[in-house]
């Protein structure tokens, strides 16, 4: 079986997805496996994301400190033909999107638009048909990390069947990796997969 | 998705201002309960309440004297 080695070490979201995406592109038609060396718990979960989207067998290993290795072993032919398109989570009701890319609704006055995202978020969970998704970046990371007066309303989202993500390189900017309170990470495919995929994106 | 709803009481304002001074007032003294846009229940229009427990309504009318809060109407209802 054909095994590719990368090191992603060094590399910032989503530059490990994109070499991992490069490596499984040049395997053989009978599949094989790629592991790829990371060194940050963000880009773990964002190839794991992308295994488990893609239908590849996944295991990772923590080798030292800041150092795992995630390897995806792809099954024959996957390698050659590209994974079907994504579909977004089953949705929970509207098949719609819901993007948060500021921790304020509209603009004008900051203290009224923070005011009216919470809002925004609150009528959110008031909803019979739901979002299958609500997609954080940016400046609305803050608003799924500690701290954030929504935690309620997004987790009560989560429980309704939403996915709350994140994306993991506006927390890493922020400082923000280790605060997340609700909902997973997510990187930059995915928002773009997820928009595209949806039957409505709304932005607040 | 039908959602349990629970008896709440609502208290509404003359401006989005004095609704945003509420919540600034109620973190500051720690009081209990949130704000949300006004349920359409109460009216059409669009506006902000603030939402809390209805046995917290003592405690919330006391306040609001005590610190001359403005405000317009209690409301208890399912939500």
């Amino acid at each position: 079986m054909e095994y590719i080695h990368v090191d992603a070490r060094g590399d910032a979201c989503p530059i490990p997805v994109v070499k991992t995406r490069q490596a499984i592109a040049t395997l053989p038609a009978e599949g094989g496996a790629v592991e790829t060396l990371v060194d940050n718990e963000i880009a773990v979960q964002n190839l794991t994301k992308m295994a488990d989207q893609k239908g590849y067998a996944v295991s990772t290993q923590q080798r030292e400190a800041d150092c795992w290795a995630v390897t995806l072993t792809v099954g024959a032919s996957a390698a050659e033909a590209p994974a079907p398109l994504e579909q977004p989570a089953a949705p929970t009701g509207s098949g719609a999107v819901v993007v948060v890319s500021a921790d304020h609704m509209g603009e004008g006055d900051e203290r009224l638009g923070r005011t009216l995202l919470k809002a925004f978020l609150y009528a959110l969970t008031q909803q019979d048909a739901l979002p299958s998704a609500v997609l954080f970046y940016n400046g609305g990371a803050h608003l799924t990390c500690e701290g954030s007066d929504s935690l309620e309303d997004l987790r009560n989202l989560a429980e309704q069947g939403v996915e709350i993500l994140t994306c993991g390189t506006c927390l890493n900017f922020y400082g923000l990796s280790e605060k997340l309170a609700v909902g997973g990470v997510t990187n930059m495919y995915d928002i773009v997969e997820r928009q595209l995929n949806a039957a409505r994106v709304v932005r607040p | 998705m039908k959602r349990d709803r629970t008896l709440q009481l609502i208290l509404t304002f003359p401006s989005a201002v004095a609704a945003m001074d509420m919540e600034d007032m109620a973190r500051e003294l720690g009081l209990p309960g949130r704000l949300i846009p006004i349920p359409t229940a109460i009216t059409a229009g669009c506006g902000l309440a603030w939402k809390t427990e209805p046995e917290q309504r003592e405690a919330l009318e006391r306040v609001l004297w005590e610190h001359d809060m403005p405000f317009e109407a209690f409301y208890t209802m399912l939500l």
